[in-house]
């Protein structure tokens, strides 16, 4: 029997980064080279049912690798779509490794030995073959490989022309053809919420950090504790389609929920359908386009849309809780996509969220809130506002649960423009309105004791009036909406979180 | 083409799962901690198991989380540790 030759030696770069040399391929026993190219579907089947061998082959000491002849992102891109988990090289044009193979035909499966002895080689989808070939692979080895290759239509099939057999002009018109769908992509790296997402390329996110170091982290972010850098956070941004402008608003909401005591690992995890809601305060508001007038819940308005969604995908990606992974939620809510509203300082009578909260009137400030889904309120009659106050605060009392009293956490209440007039006309304050809803929503425990409700339910005597909030303070109102309509909105809690409300400054230079 | 030097928006360091510790073949003898977390009807459930596991020959403790919703403290973290073979984490609701 003749020695076989040796196979011709390479070194290629890896998609994983660095560079494989054969030597090392075949050092631990055996290494299957599987020529293939990104365009062609009989190498993209191959290495599909190929890619159940590779795990067992690794055990044995024998490589499954996939050599293609593509840039390493198309190879990166076409090994994750064939769920190819073996070692994947890729080869530039022109083509000096698949022409030193003699190459005509991908795919092309080439069995080297431990001496980096070419063995044996099939050309094309041939099950049969190829199962012996592996099972050959297995047994120089001394092992036994115990996969069977799927074995469904069809059999045989024959490949593509390998690109090392081709003219400089096809592989011209080849590269154009072959150039790479980013958004697809984008999915495929589970970079997304599940709409798509703008590729975030390393200019971008230096464009949006705007000089800022990307490595400094804010922190890790629950649930998986993924640390955001300020490049994570601007990666985030960046697929969420936001300006730049907007990354200073979208930073102090990533610090504000990552304050311990808004509990974002419990938000992110829970059954409930809770997201956070964002509120922007101060001259930023404005400044950047977010909008506090009509439809101010969205859709429309670019910055409102992206900057709550840059936090929900830092929570998704970044700190891990993505829906149906670690994010348990039940039902979700379609604000989990991203809810972010400016309040209209101008058109409101009262002082703003923020101003209530501590800060100056003129500084930029973002609150967040763990929220349920906003539950449209219409009241088109009412002329006293006492008539207003209960129809807004009964609107609320069925909110977690019609018989959850208290209620035991925060409702947000968007008070439409012309409803915050009627208020203002009777010269009620902020903190009126906040009493007069209060006082307005509450009901005997005995017509709260059916179904489940709460230990304060269950200890009252039936008589004794249960107030929908523990307090007043639990009352969070802001004024948003367009001019015209008298629709305000409630937002329903996130309960048994112990999570604060959080605010904080937004470091932008206006 | 267009560029394909992307930032990753995620922390790949933690999305490599933990490995799980090496599973018991039997439970006898060993010691299981009992963590509670809190909340309504946690304590049914962990008294089933409890009884269950004492039954094929395991000792066991009990712990209670501060509030269910947050991670347990890392005291409790460490008695677990330091007293415990196996934990078990009981749920609600």
């Amino acid at each position: 029997m003749s020695t076989p030759a040796s196979a011709p030696s390479f070194e290629l770069p890896s998609v994983l980064g660095g560079s494989v040399a054969l030597a090392d391929l075949h050092a631990g026993g055996a290494a299957v080279l599987v020529f293939v190219s990104e365009e062609c579907p009989t190498s993209a089947m191959t290495l599909r049912r190929l890619a159940p061998a590779v795990e067992p082959l690794r055990g044995a000491g024998v490589a499954l690798v996939a050599v293609f002849e593509d840039p390493p992102e198309l190879a990166a891109r076409a090994a994750r779509r064939a769920r190819f988990s073996g070692t994947v090289l890729s080869e530039p044009a022109p083509y000096e490794v698949s022409r030193a193979y003699g190459l005509q035909t991908v795919p092309t499966t080439v069995l080297i030995d431990r001496d980096g002895a070419e063995r044996e080689r099939v050309v094309g989808w041939d099950r049969e073959r190829l199962q012996e070939l592996l099972a050959r692979a297995a047994g120089g080895v001394g092992a036994e490989l115990d996969v069977r290759l799927d074995g469904a239509a069809p059999q045989l099939k024959p490949g593509c022309a390998a690109k090392c057999a081709y003219d400089a002009d096809t592989l011209a018109l080849l590269a154009r053809a072959g150039a790479q769908d980013e958004l697809e992509e984008m999915f495929e790296r589970g970079w997304s919420d599940g709409l798509p997402v703008i590729p975030p390329t390393r200019d971008r996110v230096e464009a949006m950090l705007g000089g800022l170091d990307g490595r400094q982290s804010l922190g890790p972010v629950p649930p998986a504790m993924g640390e955001a850098t300020l490049e994570r956070v601007a990666a985030c941004a960046v697929l969420a389609g936001c300006r730049p402008e907007y990354f200073p608003v979208v930073v102090a909401a990533v610090e504000a929920v990552l304050d311990p005591a808004f509990n974002l690992g419990g938000q992110a995890v829970t059954t409930q359908p809770a997201g956070q809601l964002i509120v922007v305060n101060g001259p930023v508001a404005e400044a950047i386009g977010l909008n506090a007038g009509v439809g101010a819940l969205g859709p429309g308005w670019r910055a409102n849309m992206t900057i709550g969604r840059a936090l929900r995908l830092v929570v998704s990606l970044t700190g891990g809780g993505f829906p149906g992974r670690l994010d348990r939620s039940t039902l979700g809510n379609p604000g989990k996509i991203g809810l972010c509203v400016a309040e209209d300082e101008r058109g409101s009578p009262w002082e703003p969220l923020h101003v209530e909260r501590g800060f100056e009137a003129g500084s930029s400030v973002v609150t967040v809130i763990g929220c349920d889904a906003p539950l449209s309120i219409s009241d088109h009659r009412s002329r006293a506002p006492e008539e207003l106050a209960r129809v807004l605060g009964w609107a609320a009392a069925a909110t977690w649960s019609p018989n959850w009293w208290p209620l035991g956490g925060t409702s947000v209440f968007v008070i439409c423009p012309e409803h915050a007039q009627l208020f203002a006309q009777a010269g009620w304050s902020k903190r009126r309105l906040r009493n007069e809803i209060f006082e307005a929503v509450r009901r005997p425990a005995g017509e709260l004791r059916w179904g489940e409700t709460t230990p304060v339910v269950q200890r009252a005597a039936d008589g004794e009036p249960i107030h929908k909030w523990e307090r007043p303070e639990d009352i969070v109102l802001i004024v948003a909406g367009g001019e015209a309509g008298r629709y305000s909105a409630v937002l329903g809690p996130c309960l048994g979180m112990d999570a604060q409300i959080v605010s904080r400054r937004v470091r932008w230079r206006g | 083409m267009s560029s394909t030097d992307y930032v990753s928006p995620f922390d790949e360091r933690r999305r490599v799962g933990e490995p799980l510790a090496p599973r018991p073949a039997a439970i006898a003898g060993l010691t299981v901690a009992l963590l509670d977390i809190n909340k309504r009807q946690s304590d049914v459930f962990l008294d089933r198991i409890e009884e269950r596991l004492r039954a094929d020959g395991a000792r066991t403790f009990r712990l209670v989380k501060q509030i269910f919703s947050r991670a347990a403290e890392p005291q409790v973290i460490r008695r677990i540790a330091d007293r415990g073979d196996l934990a078990v984490e009981g749920l609600a609701d």
